[in-house]
């Protein structure tokens, strides 16, 4: 039988149309308009009679929508094919570390072409392949002397931007352990940039000589690991995607770097986030204690969120929120008031998370 | 043309490139030509990738007694260069230029390949080369393009692109092909090199296979271009010689044999002179009989 | 030389073998994924080793997944991902090939 690999235009209705026959066929079916307007590429394999045999594609750096026509998927060579030209796409647009998610009856055969399995659920696996893996990262990151009988904590922290809520939650940590780890959501989707992001958590930490601010790479809250906190998802979509988050955590960076708690804000607005806390206090004890602090309110008594600072960029009235920021904080505001409002008026999404 | 005995040629082998099950078994089909695919059958991304991959093949596998041919990119595309000299540099027996259309094209290939020749040491005028005609054009210029070059051993038809360049496209009767292939033909004859006829892509329909492999045989054809392994036998038993025909070649070459001994210049054979095509008939004869195993080591008839 | 970028070659195809490569800081670090590991690792390794010492590649992290490929099929996605990680895709180095 002869095959030959081609793009497929999802804007095509009747291509699509095929497409989506066949991923329902293997039961895929998260068609929802977020994730499928993410995808980058989408190829197929053809017979010789047109007939569509399997496909694949790509976002961002995650490998999606793999599926082979029933009949076909023992043929491991299909499924070859479809990995190979997938990476090889990866590359040539500058990703050289990347994920899958599939279920669990496929990680075998995504192992068997080089990738390596991060976590499972009963719902879903996530497997990773690349020039850095997660080993690489928890090597890169700062250590400190006898880290093994000290108490380390960590907090996982978007900081879009670093808030007084923030800065809360780290003082807590700092002063109730030897060691924290800040991780900060890598993802660069968001008002404030990673790099700026980043900058405001260490500016705003810094009189705590024992923190360590790093990025949360692909491993922690990422696009690749738990879209959903970037896109709007149902429901068990978020808890099959956050008790992968949790478990990556839980048993492969936790575990490097002794870290025995993890510090959470309480979450009364975000949805998404109010799952992730659930999943986070079902699924990380007794490894990992978690630590819930209320969320701080302001002085004159109102719960403070980034959400509600970015509201206040928006509409230029920065001297609301001074109750809500650090001066570290306000100080960026202010020198980028201007950029900001364009990334808003560009389009910028500043409702979510 | 260079070559001082005749080869056979009744099939050339489609490889792709960048396939390296393919290529490393490509010699065990028993092809007479085996053509690796830098062109088509590769991707633009993985140019680099394919031509690397058969010069490594070239260099270590063992392809037997094949003719080992290679269809490199275009003229007008940034890879023509690269292939050539890589494949000079592995000293593939054949090159095959694609589309050509005009003999400078020819010329020009023939430059660069004497100066890879000299760059990487190989024997000067080793390297021969072979056209694809595809194009109304080409076809028009195919007595031409046959004599452009003393390394030219042959022209192929490639009906794809030919039958896109003439509004149409392939039907089973191959009554659009006609004419090319009297070309190409024609052109290859006159310039006394092989004459290679084009692919047949539905591996379902044996009997439309063979209903053109019969045509083309008829015409003249050396032989056919293939893209499957399981195509070389059927195009094997089209071309294999009958009993009778083996039969005369047989006696044409016991005549030559007498006028040998007898120091005559002067072959005769049933009261009649034979000349020179009827023996070159006879030698190809005897090689096609050999080649399909049908002649004992006396070159006598095996009956089956 | 210095390896520009990360690059990648080959396919996980049967008889392939699919190499990326990115710069190292320790040697030339090899992770191979091979079903005949055991067996033919080490030379599987060697022959990758010496077509990058050939680029007078020093340092590199080399990710290998093996689908039962000679040593020819092995040299030549070496050659064509070294070629692509110098940036020299377009420039065959012809004295390793």
């Amino acid at each position: 039988m002869s095959t030959e690999l081609a793009d497929l235009n999802l804007n095509r209705r009747p291509v699509y149309k095929k497409w989506q026959e066949l991923l329902i066929s293997r039961d895929i079916s998260n068609f929802s308009v977020e994730e499928v307007n993410n995808i980058d590429e989408t190829i197929g394999l053809f017979d010789n009679e047109q007939h569509l045999l399997a496909t694949g594609s790509i976002a961002g750096n995650v490998l999606k929508y793999i599926a082979i026509k029933a009949g076909h998927e023992e043929n491991g060579a299909i499924f070859n094919q479809i990995v190979t030209e997938l990476t090889n796409r990866l590359v040539r647009r500058g990703f050289t570390h990347f994920f899958v998610f599939t279920k669990p009856e496929y990680s075998h055969s995504f192992k068997f072409v080089g990738f390596q399995e991060l976590a499972s659920s009963r719902f879903g696996v996530v497997l990773e392949k690349g020039t850095t893996t997660i080993t690489d990262y928890l090597m890169s990151l700062p250590h400190s002397p006898n880290q093994a009988e000290k108490s380390v904590a960590a907090i996982v922290m978007h900081a879009n931007p670093f808030t007084l809520g923030h800065q809360f939650l780290v003082r807590k940590a700092a002063q109730e352990n030897d060691l924290v780890y800040v991780f900060v959501v890598k993802n660069d989707a968001s008002l404030f940039s990673t790099e700026e992001r980043m900058r405001l958590v260490q500016e705003g930490t810094k009189e705590w000589k024992n923190v360590f601010v790093v990025s949360g790479a692909d491993y922690l809250v990422s696009y690749a690991t738990f879209p959903a906190y970037f896109l709007k998802t149902p429901d068990d979509v978020i808890k099959y995607q956050t008790t992968l988050d949790a478990r990556i955590f839980r048993d492969l960076i936790a575990p490097a770097l002794n870290i025995k708690k993890r510090y959470l804000g309480t979450e009364p607005f975000s949805h998404t986030t109010g799952i992730y806390n659930q999943t986070l206090l079902r699924e990380l004890p007794p490894a990992v204690q978690p630590i819930v602090l209320e969320r701080k309110k302001s002085a004159e008594g109102k719960l403070i969120t980034a959400t509600e600072v970015r509201m206040a960029i928006k509409e230029r009235k920065v001297e609301n929120i001074s109750h809500f920021i650090p001066q570290t904080t306000m100080t960026f505001i202010k020198d980028n008031i201007d950029n900001l409002e364009k990334r808003i008026k560009k389009g910028m999404k500043i409702s979510g998370n | 043309m260079t070559e001082t005995t005749e080869r056979l040629r009744r099939t050339m082998m489609f490889v792709p490139g960048n396939n390296p099950a393919m290529v490393k078994d490509a010699g065990i089909y028993g092809a007479d030509s085996i053509m690796f695919d830098l062109e088509d059958a590769v991707s633009m991304n993985e140019k680099d990738s394919a031509r690397a991959l058969v010069y490594q093949a070239l260099k270590t596998v063992d392809y037997g007694d094949a003719e080992l041919v290679v269809r490199i990119n275009g003229l007008d595309t940034p890879y023509f260069d690269n292939d050539i000299k890589a494949m000079v540099k592995a000293q593939i027996d054949v090159i095959r230029l694609p589309k050509a259309e005009t003999a400078e094209m020819i010329k020009e290939l023939e430059e660069k390949v004497a100066a890879a020749e000299k760059e990487f040491d190989v024997p000067a005028g080793s390297i021969h080369l072979m056209a694809a005609i595809e194009s109304a054009k080409g076809v028009l210029n195919a007595p031409a393009i046959a004599a452009a070059s003393d390394r030219m051993i042959g022209l192929a038809l490639s009906a794809e692109d030919y039958t896109t360049d003439m509004k149409t496209h392939r039907y089973p009767d191959g009554a659009e092909l006609e004419f090319a292939r009297n070309m190409v033909l024609h052109a290859a004859r006159a310039a006394g090199i092989a004459a290679f006829d084009t692919v047949f892509t539905n591996m379902d329909d044996t009997e439309g296979f063979y209903r053109e492999t019969n045509y083309i045989h008829q015409l003249g054809f050396d032989g056919k271009s293939l893209v499957n392994p399981r195509q070389i036998e059927m195009v094997n038993k089209v071309y294999q010689p009958t009993k009778p025909e083996i039969e005369n070649a047989l006696n044409v070459i016991a005549a030559i044999k007498d006028a040998e001994s007898k120091g005559s210049g002067v072959i005769s054979m049933n009261g009649q002179m034979v000349d020179r095509p009827v023996v070159l008939r006879a030698q190809r004869v005897m090689k096609l009989a050999q080649a399909a195993h049908i002649v004992n080591e006396e070159g006598e008839y095996i009956e089956k | 030389m210095e390896i520009k970028n990360t690059a990648i070659a080959g396919t996980l195809e049967s008889s392939d073998i699919q190499i990326m490569l990115s710069q190292g800081n320790n040697g030339i670090e090899i992770e191979l994924e091979s079903e005949v590991k055991a067996k033919f690792g080490a030379q599987i390794n060697a022959v990758i080793t010496e077509t990058l010492k050939q680029y007078e590649i020093e340092n590199a992290k080399v990710k290998a997944v093996d689908k039962g490929a000679l040593d020819c099929v092995i040299k030549a996605r070496t050659i064509t991902v070294a070629q692509r990680a110098l940036g020299i895709a377009d420039q065959p180095a012809w004295e390793v090939f």
